[in-house]
């Protein structure tokens, strides 16, 4: 059995009328790659938060939460030093350079000064920063910003890295250096923690999810697991007006519509029957794929924005 | 791993100092344009007073010339300023603009630290800024060395007791405007009726106890007296109001800031 770094029992935590989180459970396995999928406002955050102690609780909640053995409540400081934290904001010091950020976390953890320079050269290498190393913060492209967070949070060798939506604005080039080096650090033995949207990004890189919707979990496993269980395989997308065309032809049986806004998505697992349907249409006028984590994600938790979004 | 990293995170003095690191290499990245007001507002301070209006006062306070009585007080309503200054536009900036404390705070250091850091930061700044204007009481000979040195101590106990209230202040305030009603309200009036600019004695006898209230009355007893070498056993009570104040005020700045930092 590999080790559990995190384990999270019946955790809620409320803000005013609102549950952010309720009655979360999980694991997380050593050297896993483990993601919070979600809308916004789903609560991935604040579960996060939670477990560096950024976050408190519900003071009456009886559920636990055990970091590394420790439970954040009382020992912050051992799970805070184990760790390394990706913010979803920029917070870089605007003031500093990019060596010099670097340094001023180095005191944080107290890592002796002999050690800070080949440590800080060694991490912007890792992250492709070293010609950027005296840049000034706004000299830096966002995509830079978000490389030097990640290394900031790798100062510590952290047993732990916590990422909140770590490739948000990014261009698919920084998002796809961002992933290889995510794998390279679980390779390496660290254990990943993200929250994202993309579900590309959740397909990729995690080995686990959870989907959080209104604060709770609507779905766990593996990314093809979910799929596998919870949608079917493929998906024509047609335009919403094409759709009296196929009905009343008996094509329909197995076959899930879903319609919303300009375009009808029809849901199956046999592809020869939805290619039955798409002969009726002119190329280009019809797409037919495979059903991904965007359909499954849509699918439970809808199409119409909700009050915290 | 090497050996010496069986603790499990550092110690309590090295969380303060780095956050003070943090503050000090922040602040020092403009060592020029920050280094040069404290040297340079006292020194317009007393060039107008001492050349213009010290002219025209001739009757001694407290047994001092006018430029020494202004002097010695401009010593600590220097750390007042700088003090109150850093810890609420600065701290709320870093608070709600920057989001500073959210990195740090992801960091091995707690809130507690972190608000006790920004003190301790706030009254190195008061020691310098003190220090700053030692040198050019020195310089004119209004002060003398090296009694004087002091000064800067007690610049650094009276920066620290502002930058607590001052946190205490930031943390009911929700937009940066708020400041207005502080500095113009309660900052600078204390800068008038705590002895500074004239002797609080005369002022009518209902407004004693006011005076003995106000934070910056005894930092300016305590200052004058190091400077003036009168010391007397009621100075020990300016000190333990400072502490005192510094302690209570200090406690529930950090509480309340705990409320906006951990939700």
């Amino acid at each position: 059995m590999p080790a559990k770094v995190i384990t999270v029992r019946n955790i809620s935590k409320t803000f005013g009328q609102v549950h952010a989180v309720c009655d979360l459970d999980f694991e997380v396995e050593e050297a896993t790659c483990f993601g919070f999928l979600g809308p916004n406002g789903a609560g991935k955050t604040t579960m996060m938060k939670m477990l560096y102690a950024k976050c408190t609780r519900d003071k009456n909640c009886d559920g636990t939460i055990n970091v590394f053995g420790f439970d954040p409540r009382e020992h912050e400081l051992e799970i805070k030093y184990l760790s390394g934290v990706v913010p979803q904001e920029n917070n870089l010091d605007e003031e500093l350079n990019v060596v010099q950020n670097l340094t001023i976390y180095s005191k944080f953890y107290d890592i002796p000064s002999a050690q800070t320079n080949k440590r800080i050269e060694r991490l912007l290498d890792f992250l492709e920063l070293t010609e950027k190393r005296k840049s000034k913060i706004r000299e830096l492209s966002g995509g830079m910003k978000r490389r030097l967070l990640i290394a900031r949070a790798l100062i510590n060798n952290p047993r732990l890295l916590i990422l909140d939506e770590p490739t948000t604005g990014l261009d698919p080039q920084v998002r796809h250096l961002v992933w290889d080096k995510l794998g390279q650090l679980k390779k390496a033995g660290t254990t990943i923690l993200l929250t994202t949207h993309y579900m590309e990004e959740a397909f990729q890189i995690c080995d686990f999810l959870i989907l959080m919707h209104k604060g709770r979990k609507i779905m766990q496993g593996t990314p093809r697991d979910l799929l596998a269980k919870n949608i079917e395989k493929y998906v024509l997308e047609l335009p919403q007006a094409e759709t009296p065309k196929i009905s009343g032809r008996g094509l329909l049986s197995h076959i899930r519509i879903d319609e919303s806004g300009e375009t009808a998505r029809l849901f199956s697992n046999d592809i020869d029957d939805l290619k039955t349907v798409a002969d009726l249409f002119e190329t280009g006028r019809f797409h037919l794929r495979q059903a991904n984590l965007e359909d499954l994600f849509l699918k439970t938790t809808g199409r119409v924005l909700n009050d915290r979004q | 791993m090497t050996g010496n990293n069986i603790r499990p995170y550092p110690p309590l003095t090295h969380r303060l100092f780095s956050v003070w690191y943090r503050h000090m290499r922040v602040y020092t990245k403009y060592i020029l344009s920050n280094a040069f007001p404290p040297f340079l507002e006292p020194l317009i301070f007393l060039a107008a007073i001492g050349l213009g209006l010290g002219k025209y006062i001739t009757e001694s306070m407290e047994g001092l010339k006018y430029i020494e009585f202004l002097g010695t007080g401009l010593l600590v309503t220097t750390a007042m300023f700088t003090a109150a200054y850093e810890c609420s536009f600065g701290t709320f900036i870093r608070l709600e603009f920057q989001k500073v404390y959210d990195g740090m705070l992801a960091a091995p250091v707690t809130v507690n630290n972190l608000i006790v850091g920004e003190m301790i930061w706030a009254g190195t700044k008061g020691l310098f800024f003190s220090f700053g204007v030692l040198c050019v009481l020195a310089v004119f000979g209004i002060v003398d060395l090296p009694h004087g040195l002091a000064a800067p101590l007690v610049g650094f106990v009276t920066a620290v007791m502002f930058g607590a209230l001052s946190l205490f202040v930031t943390s009911f305030v929700k937009t940066i405007n708020h400041f207005n009603f502080y500095f113009t309200g309660f900052i600078s009036p204390m800068f008038f009726f705590s002895g500074v600019v004239f002797p609080t004695s005369n002022l009518p006898r209902f407004i004693q106890p006011v005076v003995e209230l106000i934070p910056l009355t005894h930092s300016v007893r305590l200052v004058r007296a190091m400077c003036t070498k009168h010391y007397q056993l009621s100075l020990m009570g300016d000190l333990l109001y400072i502490i005192v104040f510094t302690v209570i005020i200090g406690f529930f700045a950090i509480r309340r800031l705990k409320n906006r930092l951990v939700n």
